[in-house]
């Protein structure tokens, strides 16, 4: 036995993810350059709009963003700027792009983790209630709201939810203040409206995954023989048909993360005003702040392609059967 | 989303040849499922209005700012009105009118003829873009199964570099980039969203392709492409349509999404740029973010509920 | 002794459906017998006849919905085993009845050890400290003629042979020294040297634990090899029990004298097998009368009109056929 295939395979992985991340970066950088106005447009429609004379700049521009030297120079030097973690300058916020997410990122990061500990505990257990008493009422509600739950627009949900609780009701009033400690109390009743709109999909996306993993492994064998060894229902449900139906739940659920949890919170966070990053990327696409759009997608994009490393990793220690070579 | 569709799909895909008997019999198994057709009748109705329901209302785009904000038909609202003579201000109570069923946006514009267009607008986003990714992706997963060897290789680690950036992110990079045109922003969706479709019918075909019937045809000496068109693309039919049915509602949420984050086209009146509009007058005029919105939810819904049920019909045994 | 007294388990006209979509599976409508102590009574039949189900609906482990005990007695010690609470028969099973299942490889937690797998019985019904539930498992398993016992507690089950995984679940089955063991086709899915020990293992059972077995089989070579007694099943009826010997030796139905016709017999030389034409009837719509008639060679005309009733032929050999009456 012992772990050492396990090494290579890890080193494996991360060799693939280099290649992945950097067959990214190569994309991200075609379709900047593609585009129909080039990034040097983007800075001098700013610089006119505001008033400065664009002839005496633009030189200094190009020059300083190298933007005109050859294709392939440049393309060697985004890849060195990215390597160094220099993501370019936020002209609108005037400082550079990763000092922005530095101090945003945390925004997004709670608001996600927040959302994710709700949808998951309420949803796994809904699931397997839903599972466990398949073809009963209780089933058909929870499997008809998670129908609903999953086919309702975030973003309109989150509207939806101020124009009731804040518009009509009167609750909930309180806006994101940055100037408060992360999760004070303010803060947190701040979060509970943008809690509910990011969490009802993934509420929703759980309890349908988790209700088909358990149905996937409820009636298999080694259930009736954990049932013939006189177990009681809680520990054949919860230790045998759980531990088999978590295999999938997590792959799905990691899987989610980039499709379904970021697109979402992009969205929460413009309609709710909390300042993460897809607040900070929603006002940079008005001000024609292009790296801070850039670097959005590129932050979301590895931490997927992180997060995907590590449940490979992790599926190997979950599940036994799991020898990848 | 698309990690959903391979579990589902998986499972899916049998033979659905141009059968009538086979497809009489998947009809008579999704009929049962109520919600199934529910879902079907409306997606049907939706149609209807968008062809056909632009000829029975009113302009969309006519403002007429004497008639701004009046609710919804059965819906009152308070007004208030700045009095000159008296300088005061007047608050009086605004019904809706019939000639409004669906009630005014903050420039009077028609919203029951706003929302008949965006059905319009939405139903071919959503047709077009899934489209367009559906035929990619069944392209790259029949090639990639069939040529096998590096083009495989090739193909497949292309659409994991594809299928690692986030979805949403990447359209708003890509529409941002090229500028919010509608036929950007259906190209931007149809170009990204094949590569669930390429995975799934990948495995499809690298099944089918071990299958008798393909041998056969290789032996008898068919051509490579009589082998894809005749015996590997037949084959993943009913895997398609199952695809075809859960990702529409996907695209249509994606360009509303777009449009509400101020990236849609600004000269089409989809669903979500109304709902845009109508977040900033939700004190005033509530209806303009409401109704919108339950349109793209009912219409998302019904997506569900039908593609859910085709799949049953496909494959019992599955239970996602 | 007394026959009565010596009675260990009596099943009487035991019925068990299946409520489905496509109509009422009648899996076992009709099963009688009685087990005694220490003796061994093979269920004798084709897949699909309704052993297993018999076999399940003792310990009350039939999925429910669809499946329903709708009729009968299963009496053991004084208890209507259809009857108790699933509190009471979770103290049944596994502690007093316990079952060996078919296939190894589908009865055992593809996730836990197959250690943890066998203490966890031990734990729930026994006072037992880890440490001495664990000594336990280690000394059945050596009895089971497992080598490197302690690897095997600490393997999963896809790291061992289909032997050694019966071999286990044959130990986890004998954890809290049962007063019966039902075995579902414990040999079928084996091949034919392991098949040998396994047999080995049961006969050793009877010999020195006094443990009565239920056994089930569709293999006549079995029964004759390790049977006490033999009921022969159906269309989920018992159609004739008897001593084994006279079970092979002087058939009273025509179905298990076709039964037997099926066995190789290596001292003739024949070109085919014999064989029973046609299928198993559809538990869905069995056929009027005796449920055999389409398939009987001997068939009269009242067998398709009546059910035969059950008649003795002697004390201890009955058989439901118009033949006999």
């Amino acid at each position: 036995m012992g772990k050492s295939w396990l090494r290579a395979y890890i080193l494996k992985r991360l060799l693939y993810a280099v290649i992945i991340a950097w067959g990214i970066l190569t994309v991200t950088f075609v379709l900047v350059r593609v585009g129909p106005s080039s990034p040097a447009d983007r800075y001098l429609a700013n610089m006119t709009a505001s008033g400065q004379d664009v002839s005496q700049i633009v030189e200094a521009i190009e020059a300083r963003y190298g933007l005109d030297k050859p294709m392939h120079e440049q393309y060697i030097e985004y890849m060195g700027n990215l390597f160094q973690g220099k993501l370019g300058w936020s002209f609108s916020n005037s400082m550079p792009v990763i000092d922005l997410i530095k101090t945003h990122w945390i925004y997004s990061f709670q608001l996600i983790l927040l959302s994710s500990i709700f949808a998951a505990l309420l949803g796994v257990v809904v699931g397997i209630y839903s599972a466990v008493k398949q073809y009963t009422k209780t089933d058909y509600i929870a499997t008809f709201f998670s129908f609903v739950g999953i086919s309702l627009p975030n973003f309109w949900l989150g509207v939806m939810l101020i124009l009731v609780f804040s518009v009509k009701l009167g609750l909930f009033k309180t806006y994101y203040d940055t100037g408060l400690p992360l999760f004070s109390l303010d803060n947190l009743k701040a979060l509970v409206l943008p809690v509910m709109t990011l969490g009802t999909g993934m509420l929703a996306g759980y309890v349908r995954y988790t209700r088909s993993a358990m149905l996937d492994n409820l009636r298999k064998g080694f259930v009736t023989t954990a049932r013939a060894k006189g177990l009681p229902e809680r520990t054949v449900i919860g230790k045998h048909v759980f531990r088999n139906a978590l295999l999938p739940l997590v792959t799905i659920v990691m899987f989610d993360l980039g499709s379904i949890v970021f697109g979402g919170a992009y969205l929460t966070e413009i309609v709710f005003g909390i300042p993460g990053l897809g607040q900070i990327s929603f006002n940079a696409i008005f001000a024609n702040d292009y790296p801070v759009v850039v670097a959005v997608t590129l932050i979301g994009t590895s931490i997927v392609l992180l997060v995907n490393l590590v449940t490979d990793v992790a599926y190997t220690y979950l599940d036994p059967r799991i020898r990848y070579d | 989303m698309t990690r959903r569709l391979r579990d589902i799909a998986r499972k899916v895909g049998r033979p659905l040849y141009v059968n009538r008997r086979l497809v009489n019999y998947y009809w008579e198994r999704t009929r049962r499922n109520k919600l199934a057709v529910v879902g079907l009748a409306f997606i049907l109705f939706l149609i209807l209005l968008g062809a056909v329901g632009p000829f029975f209302t009113l302009d969309p785009t006519l403002v007429d700012f004497e008639q701004k904000n009046l609710p919804p038909v059965g819906f009152t609202t308070l007004k208030s009105v700045y009095d000159i003579e008296t300088d005061e201000l007047a608050t009086s109570e605004v019904r809706g009118i019939w000639t409004h069923p669906l009630g005014t946006d903050s420039k009077g514009r028609d919203m029951l003829a706003m929302i008949v267009s965006g059905a319009r607008v939405s139903l071919l986003v959503g047709l077009i873009a899934s489209g367009i990714a559906i035929v990619l992706g069944t392209i790259v997963g029949v090639l990639s199964a069939y040529l096998g060897g590096w083009a495989d290789n090739v193909m497949m680690r292309f659409t994991d570099i594809m299928m690692t950036f986030p979805f949403f992110l990447l359209l708003v990079l890509i529409v941002f980039i090229f500028g919010p045109r509608l036929v950007f922003i259906v190209l931007a969706i149809g170009l990204t969203g094949w590569t669930g479709t390429a995975r799934l019918v990948r495995s499809e075909s690298l099944s089918l392709r071990t299958r008798e019937f393909v041998m056969a045809a290789r032996a008898m000496g068919a051509s490579d492409g009589r082998i894809i068109f005749r015996h590997l693309v037949p084959n993943v039919v009913s895997l398609i349509i199952v695809i075809a049915t859960l990702s529409i509602p996907g695209v249509i949420l994606a360009e509303a999404a777009l449009s509400f984050i101020g990236l849609g086209d600004p000269t089409v009146a989809s669903w979500g740029i109304i709902l845009e509009a109508g977040q900033h007058s939700l004190d005033t005029a509530w209806w303009v973010a409401v109704e919108p919105g339950i349109m793209l939810f009912l219409t998302v819904l019904a997506f569900n509920f039908l593609g859910d049920g085709l799949r049953d019909a496909f494959d019992p045994k599955s239970n996602i | 002794m007394n026959a009565m007294s010596n009675v260990i388990l009596k099943i009487t006209n035991l019925k068990t459906h299946f409520f489905t979509r496509r109509g009422v599976v009648k899996a076992v409508d009709g099963v009688d017998f009685e087990l005694r102590r220490g003796e061994c009574l093979c269920l004798v039949g084709e897949s699909g006849c309704g052993k297993t189900v018999t076999a399940l609906s003792i310990l009350g482990l039939i999925d429910s919905p669809p499946g329903r005990i709708v009729d009968g007695e299963v009496r053991y010690d004084n208890l209507d085993l259809v009857k108790c609470s699933a509190r009471q028969l979770r103290q049944i099973r596994g502690k007093e009845i316990a079952m060996v299942f078919q296939e190894a490889q589908s009865a055992l937690n593809p996730v836990l050890t197959v250690g943890d797998q066998i203490i966890e019985q031990m734990k729930i019904h026994l006072p037992m400290e880890h440490r001495e539930a664990r000594n336990r498992a280690l000394s059945l398993l050596e009895e089971m003629g497992v080598p490197s016992v302690e690897r095997v507690m600490s393997s999963y089950p896809h790291q061992l042979s289909g032997g050694m995984k019966q071999r286990a679940l044959i130990a986890m089955s004998l954890t809290c020294d049962p007063q019966i063991l039902i075995a579902d086709e414990p040999t079928t899915a084996v091949d034919v040297t392991i098949k040998a020990q396994i047999l080995d293992i049961f006969r050793d059972l009877k010999a020195k634990r006094q443990m009565s077995l239920v056994f089930i089989t569709h293999d006549l070579a079995v029964v004759a090899e390790i049977g006490d007694r033999a009921v022969v099943i159906y269309g989920g009826k018992n159609i004739e029990s008897a001593p084994v010997s006279e079970i092979i030796g002087s058939p009273k139905h025509p179905y298990t004298a076709g039964l037997i016709g099926c066995l190789p017999d290596i001292s003739q030389t024949t070109d085919r097998l014999a064989s029973i034409p046609g299928n198993t009837p559809s538990p869905i719509d069995l056929p009027q009368g005796c449920s055999f008639h389409p398939r009987c060679s001997k068939v009269m005309e009242v067998c398709s009109q009546r059910e035969p009733a059950q008649i003795a032929i002697s004390q201890e050999h009955q058989v439901s056929c118009h033949l006999n009456q």
